[in-house]
């Protein structure tokens, strides 16, 4: 789609130079808030979530340059498996990588329950949610503010069509078709940039 | 207006959600749906699956974490604790991408944890290609000249000790505006984690890890050096309990320099402290053992010995009180061990044992006897008129338990008129089938067949759940130590 960040395609080939930035930047950008959030939701606090990311993401980076573009491995699959990997190894080997000293940080993470399959479907989770939500920031920009409004306010927020037609002075049926086109647009939006993140 | 029935139709909405309709279409098929809730309906269902309206409603709507994430990952200062942050914000700029700055020659990648003295961060240092852990002095202590120099004192005095179970120091440094201390990246979980997640340990685990800990704190204590913190949390395990490190070294003495003994005020956890520390009194190599004692209680119960709502009423019970005793807690626990915990908790520091070297040679000597109890005696100065639930009494009670099974079956068999010799001689057919499994030479039909499946089952699960010592004789040592399969191994 004409919408879709023109670094899209590549970024995956562009963060396998270990002296391109920018596109680690990027990578991290969608990274970043997915890993950070699995730890939140493990229960960890600001800090240490942020220090679980930043481990996580390390091994990421470590892993990158074997990645090879190959038809049949699509690459957000091999990179969940990569974070997954890590997420695992932060939590339980994760053990080995205790520093000196002791630390409520790795009394926390070590006691959290965990499981393969369970962070696994966590990762996909969150990254869908990403997902989501970096379309909704692309559709959101391209729209008027009505038609976002309308979007919003009646399935994100919860409020009748009714409540909000009067509200933005509109009839009901202008809503609904407002916030049906849009939904349309965001779910070609979340699928395209699936497919380029694969 | 159009009629509706023109206006009902599914490939308009698809065209109409495609944007292929003309404005005036749209105008037309928007006041529609102002009076059709199907098509209305129809419309949703056409922009997409029920999963993606649910997925949108679900991920779009900001959570608490989310607001997080944009105040801690845009250029504003990260929501870090002050200590942290003031750590952080003294690092040096890097070019790489994936650390948070530079500290000296190091790349720090991240933050392990904090505490009371200082900040612990992950580290690597390329130079010589490893992973380090490196302790900054925590801001506020380093503000303080004596607390400076009393950190890069007990620094150098801590990498004087050379011992696989004191923690190495790699490096130190005191001239920065934050001294520190680098040191390698230990495997494994704390001492304490381990206790959090099991509780109380195995009575060989403890020995294990009672033997490092001591011959650990017997190198520091040589090269004069009272660690002063000998609590769980400063036990690293290195995979298992084979080797251990004790942590913390140094840092301790220069905390209570600064701020304890100035102010008054407990840093941290006082539980694992001596009775002349809770007093304020010096201390000596002595107090370390007291710790230790407290180490060794709380791995044998899987609590703390000196329990009170507040770090004061904790220092009082353990200027005053007696822990409870072990075995209360855990009759697992050989009289012996609750006997050497007990002489370390010794409140008057001449009652205690005089050196970890001691412990450490009477720990090792305890542990051989624990695993080869026929090979070796328990030290002398341990022995005790009752010998409770020793290896011995282990022994005397599954040739009770086996004794009473074969007996019933006995009478089981009797009762059907089953005629088998052996059974009658109960005792030697347990006796001499020990090593190979029982073998149970009646062919009875059916049930009775299973129920002695059954117990046969039963009778070497009870046989291959405790370690049966080889009885004394002219056999090879190695064959002392285990079952049939260590024999098989050691044969040749």
């Amino acid at each position: 789609m004409s919408n879709m960040p023109e670094t899209r395609d590549s970024l995956i080939i562009q963060i396998q130079d270990p002296d391109n930035r920018d596109a680690w930047d990027a990578f991290t950008q969608i990274y970043r808030p997915i890993l950070y959030r699995l730890a939140r939701a493990r229960g960890l606090q600001d800090a240490d979530a942020e220090d679980l990311t930043q481990r996580v993401l390390m091994s990421v980076a470590r892993a990158i340059p074997q990645w090879q573009k190959n038809p049949n491995t699509r690459f957000r699959h091999w990179l969940n498996r990569i974070a997954k990997n890590a997420i695992l190894n932060a939590l339980t080997r994760g053990r080995t990588e205790i520093g000196v000293g002791g630390s409520e940080f790795l009394n926390t993470v070590n006691n959290l329950p965990y499981s393969s399959n369970e962070i696994e479907a966590q990762i996909e989770n969150e990254y869908q949610r990403q997902l989501y939500r970096r379309a909704a920031e692309i559709v959101r920009d391209s729209v008027n503010a009505d038609t976002w409004l309308a979007f919003l306010n009646t399935v994100v927020e919860g409020e009748s069509t009714e409540a909000v037609a009067t509200r933005l002075g509109k009839t009901i049926g202008n809503v609904h078709a407002a916030r049906s086109r849009l939904m349309r647009r965001l779910q070609t939006v979340v699928k395209d940039l699936m497919e380029a993140d694969e | 207006m159009m009629p509706n029935t023109q206006t009902c139709q599914p490939e308009r909405l698809e065209a109409f959600l495609n944007g292929k309709l003309s404005s005036r279409d749209e105008e037309l098929l928007e006041a529609h749906l102002d009076e059709c809730s199907q098509c209305r309906r129809h419309l949703d269902e056409a922009a997409a699956a029920p999963v993606a309206w649910t997925r949108a409603t679900a991920y779009l709507k900001d959570d608490p974490f989310d607001l997080e994430v944009i105040s801690g990952f845009s250029d504003e200062p990260l929501a870090l604790p002050p200590q942290i942050k003031q750590v952080l914000d003294v690092l040096g700029a890097t070019d790489d991408p994936g650390m948070l700055g530079r500290l000296g020659s190091y790349e720090v990648s991240g933050v392990v944890g904090a505490g009371g003295m200082g900040v612990v961060l992950k580290a690597f240092d390329r130079p010589l290609d490893r992973t380090v852990a490196i302790k900054v002095m925590a801001p506020h202590l380093a503000t303080s000249g004596a607390a400076r120099q009393r950190f890069s004192r007990e620094a150098r005095a801590a990498a004087a000790v050379i011992h696989p179970n004191v923690i190495a120091i790699y490096g130190v440094s005191t001239d920065t505006p934050l001294p520190y201390l680098v040191m390698p990246y230990v495997g494994g979980a704390s001492l304490q984690k381990r206790l959090d997640t099991e509780g109380a340990l195995p009575v060989a685990d403890i020995l294990r890890i009672g033997i490092q800990i001591a011959s650990g704190l017997a190198a520091a204590h040589n090269q004069g050096l009272v660690h002063r913190d000998i609590k769980p949390a400063n036990i690293l395990l290195d995979q298992g309990v084979d080797r251990l490190v004790i942590t913390d070294f140094g840092l301790a003495r220069t905390v209570d320099d600064a701020s304890v003994t100035r102010t008054g005020v407990i840093a941290g956890t006082p539980q694992y402290m001596s009775p002349e520390q809770a007093r304020g009194e010096p201390v000596d190599a002595r107090s370390d053992l007291f710790s230790f004692g407290s180490v060794l209680y709380t791995a044998c119960t899987g609590r703390v010995p000196f329990r009170a709502e507040s770090p004061y009423g904790v220092l009082r019970k353990i200027t005053d009180n007696v822990p409870r005793p072990i075995r209360e807690l855990n009759p697992q626990i050989p009289e012996w061990l609750c006997n050497i915990i007990n002489r370390l908790h010794a409140k008057s520091a001449e009652d205690r044992f005089q050196s970890a070297e001691e412990i450490s040679q009477l720990l090792t000597q305890c542990l051989a006897h624990l695993t080869q109890p026929t090979v070796h005696s328990l030290p002398k100065e341990l022995h005790k008129p009752r010998k409770v639930f020793g290896v011995r009494a282990r022994n005397a009670w599954i040739v009770v338990v086996a004794g009473v099974l074969v007996f019933s079956m006995y009478f089981l068999f009797s009762q059907k008129t089953v005629e088998s010799p052996q059974v009658s001689r109960s005792g030697p057919i347990i006796n001499t089938s020990s090593s190979n499994g029982i073998v149970l030479p009646w062919e009875q039909p059916d049930s009775t067949t299973k129920w002695a499946d059954q117990l046969e089952t039963v009778l070497k699960h009870i046989e291959q759940s405790i370690i049966l010592p080889s009885p004394p004789g002219p056999l090879s040592p190695s064959t002392g130590r285990g079952g049939a399969s260590d024999d098989l191994r050691n044969e040749r």
